[in-house]
């Protein structure tokens, strides 16, 4: 019923469930749509003017920051003071309104500065001046006051002048030279006046361009006064601005309140209604069909709620489990999945802290990964945003240990060689830790060897989904013919390089599978094209595209490659902080060149680690199957940039 | 003695050509990337990160040289003999050089990256990941240098 359209939108936008949809570019036979254009830019026109208010506060009085603060969430407020916002939003605009005003007056002002100094600088040269510029002349003498575009002394002038004039008589003064330019004052008998211009004019004189009616000394201090006042002007309207950065909170929740506004009437704009009824249309995920039924029957008694079956058009809402939500972002980032796809964020979660893992390889980072995103977590209780994202950095951490353990890396081999430095031994991380570990440097062959075979089962988890996306669309031939053979080739290939370093059997095993797989691909790869030949040249090129996955599977290398550096990058800086010696200089040193070097590898490699496990996932394996393009889930929400409704679901 | 000398030759080789890479890839994408933000700081973080990704060959480099050192009698090991220098050197020409062509590359490519990335922020994982396209190039050097040089202390020339 219309008469609770306001509380049902107001519950629908708090839940933030449905994604609304228009019923199509008009409204259907005998509804109507309301035009909300006009209020729309009205709200739209409003939050716009707080975003600029808000941006000159943050110029001239910026808020005090700490550098963590970005993790913070946003302030939680009671939906009641909803209203209070609402009720004070009027005086708040018209708080920014004055705020845009002075910033525009002192703008004029900077102008008007600019003006000043350019008069006062022509003004310069006709300082020792002592007549107006515009001097007259007397019943006797004529006033010559001008520039010459050269620079004259005293005897250049009279013998220029003489040269041009001889029976000139004439009592001349020069005020100012510069290598460009001489001005002058000359005097002269009226009835010579005539050939007095001539003669100056032949030798480039020019009369001052605006002279005035004051001495020049006398006008330049009049041009500073009004400087001063400007600049007094000035900065009183600063400070007035600056009084007003006490309203910055009330401003930040005026702007959300416009935004959360103007998201309501664009959903209004695309209601149907009649007089008595109105009609929403929009998506709601599976599960929560439920709670947006309870909901609107808690709204209003009379609401009735439909479900259908979603088009092909819908929009995709990505749902984890705790472990894999954390690499949604990640998922996102590349692109959202379309209808067809599976979600690839459990399996991608999973490689993404492993690889992220062994290639920071190292217990001690990792540890401190995993405490700072938990401090950061319970301290500033971040948005499910930020938290997510400090989430998918401690998971990392978490296998960051786990890999740290594996190749005995610690801080690098800080604890061999601190143990080295005080006790004088010789010993080596291999020696110290009680379990076997690989060390990156001596058998970086081995964790090679270790790093393709990784890389090798990410690439048949890979093909793996798309053979199951294969079948699942029922289309066989390409889930067994193109990538079940494939797959086949790869295990064999496996088996084969097994079978190298362990049993000659295994060689052979590897060879049937790898032969009988290529056989196959080579019957089955050109069954697209006409006749025997093209069929069968088509199934012998497609044999070629066992380059891209060798290349694919030497990427993996730099699994190798980055924990290698991590840990080379931390023996160095431990080797350096351990120069100084043991005296307690030396221990300062070695604290400062400690913290710091590490400092740097933490940021480097960790950043490394970051874009190289990514690149594995998006190139290496999301290649193999995945196709995305979907449309992300954006329900009708409140938008809001500086707070949150007590109790509401996060968006 | 000339073993050894050859061998510093080599550590000099790879941390300076590689380091060439990089700081040529890093200064011109840095270059760009203060342009960008110039307009607008709050991309800081991203251009980082594209600002940043030419720097591993440098760091490849690096990494060889001080692997030569520490087995060249420098700073541990046992001195080399003239073969085994010369195997050190034949080792850091792969990083040398690979390092500073790619580094070269792949500062182009960051700088593109950056300014697709400046018009749509969507762009960015795009950009980054086309960006280490370039590095396996590096990364191929690296390993051939890394896999020589450790193995260069059990070989008998």
């Amino acid at each position: 019923m219309k008469q609770d359209r306001k509380r049902i939108l107001e519950h629908l936008q708090d839940s933030a469930l449905i994604q609304v949809k228009s019923s199509g570019e008009k409204a259907q036979e005998g509804f109507r749509r309301k035009d909300t254009a006009s209020q729309l830019k009205q709200f739209e026109r409003n939050a716009e003017l707080t975003q600029q208010a808000l941006h000159i506060l943050s110029r001239l009085s910026p808020e005090k920051k700490g550098m963590l603060s970005s993790f913070k969430g946003r302030k939680e407020i009671d939906p009641d003071e909803i209203g209070r916002i609402a009720a004070d939003s009027a005086k708040i605009i018209s708080v920014c309104q004055k705020i845009c005003q002075l910033d525009k007056q002192r703008a004029d002002y900077a102008a008007e500065q600019v003006r000043i100094r350019t008069s006062l600088a022509q003004l310069e040269p006709w300082r020792q001046l002592d007549i107006p510029l515009n001097t007259k002349d007397t019943p006797t003498t004529a006033v010559l006051i001008g520039t010459l575009p050269k620079a004259y002394d005293n005897v250049q002038l009279s013998e220029a002048l003489a040269k041009e004039c001889p029976e000139l008589i004439f009592e001349y003064e020069i005020l100012y030279t510069s290598p460009n330019m001489t001005c002058l004052t000359l005097f002269t008998p009226k009835k010579q006046r005539e050939s007095a211009e001539k003669a100056l004019r032949t030798i480039g004189f020019s009369q001052p361009l605006n002279p005035t009616s004051r001495t020049p000394m006398v006008k330049m201090q009049r041009q500073q006064q009004k400087s001063e006042e400007i600049a007094q002007k000035d900065e009183a309207a600063k400070e007035e601005i600056i009084s007003l950065a006490k309203y910055r909170e009330s401003i930040c929740e005026t702007e959300d309140y416009f935004i959360l506004r103007s998201e309501k009437y664009k959903v209004l704009s695309q209601l149907d209604q009649t007089n008595h009824v109105f009609v929403l249309y929009g998506y709601v995920p599976e599960e929560d069909c439920k709670a947006l039924e309870a909901l609107c029957q808690k709204a209003s008694p009379s609401c009735v709620v439909d479900f259908g079956e979603a088009d092909e058009d819908a929009p995709i809402k990505l749902k984890n489990n705790k472990f894999a939500e954390p690499a949604q972002s990640i998922v996102t980032m590349y692109s959202t999945p379309a209808k067809e796809d599976i979600d690839p964020t459990p399996i991608l979660a999973f490689f993404f802290y492993f690889f992220f893992g062994m290639m920071f390889s190292d217990a001690g980072y990792g540890l401190l990964m995993i405490l700072a995103t938990g401090l950061a977590i319970k301290i500033f209780k971040p948005d499910k945003r930020m938290r997510n994202n400090l989430k998918l950095f401690q998971y990392c951490g978490v296998a960051t240990v786990f890999w740290g353990l594996v190749f005995g890396s610690i801080f690098g081999d800080a604890p061999a060689m601190f143990y080295n430095m005080f006790t004088g031994g010789n010993i080596t991380m291999r020696e110290l830790l009680p379990w076997p570990i690989l060390d990156t440097q001596k058998d970086a062959l081995m964790i090679m060897i270790l790093s393709i075979a990784l890389g090798m089962v990410h690439i048949l988890v890979g093909m793996g989904c798309k053979f199951y996306i294969c079948l699942k669309q029922k289309q066989y031939a390409k889930a067994f013919f193109d990538t079940g053979l494939w797959m086949l080739l790869l295990c064999g290939a496996a088996v084969l390089a097994a079978g190298m370093a362990f049993a000659p059997v295994m060689q052979t095993i590897g060879l049937v599978i790898m032969i009988v797989s290529a056989v196959g691909l080579v019957l089955t790869q050109g069954r697209e094209k006409k006749g025997i030949f093209g069929k069968l040249i088509g199934g012998v090129a497609s044999l070629y595209d066992v380059t891209s996955y060798i290349s694919d599977l030497l990427s993996y290398s730099r699994l190798l490659a980055l924990g290698l550096t991590t840990g080379v990058m931390a023996q160095v800086f431990n080797m350096l902080s351990g120069l100084f010696g043991t005296s307690p200089v030396g221990l300062i040193f070695m604290i400062v060149i400690f913290l710091a070097g590490h400092a740097v590898t933490i940021g480097l490699n960790a950043l490394g680690s970051y874009v190289h496990t990514m690149r594995l996932q998006y190139v290496e394996m999301f290649s193999k199957f995945y196709e995305g393009g979907g449309r992300p889930f954006e329900p009708f929400s409140t938008k809001s940039k500086y707070f949150k409704m007590k109790g509401s679901k996060e968006s | 003695m000339y073993g050894m000398f050859l061998a510093i030759l080599a550590a000099s080789i790879a941390t300076v050509f590689a380091g060439i890479g990089s700081a040529k890839g890093v200064g011109s994408a840095a270059q760009t990337a203060m342009g960008v933000l110039s307009e607008d700081s709050s991309k800081f973080g991203k251009m980082l990160v594209l600002t940043l990704l030419p720097g591993t060959q440098g760091l490849y480099g690096f990494i060889v040289g001080f692997l030569i050192l520490i087995n060249c009698g420098v700073l541990g090991g046992a001195i080399p003999t003239l073969g085994q220098g010369f195997a050190f050197l034949g080792a850091s020409v792969a990083i040398g050089i690979g390092g500073m062509i790619s580094g070269f590359a792949q500062g182009k490519a960051a700088v593109s990256g950056i300014t697709m990335t400046a018009k749509d922020e969507k762009n960015f994982s795009k950009a980054m990941v086309s960006i280490t396209l370039v590095e396996i190039y590096a990364l191929l050097a690296f390993i051939v240098s890394l896999l020589v040089v450790i193995s260069v202390p059990g070989l008998k020339v």
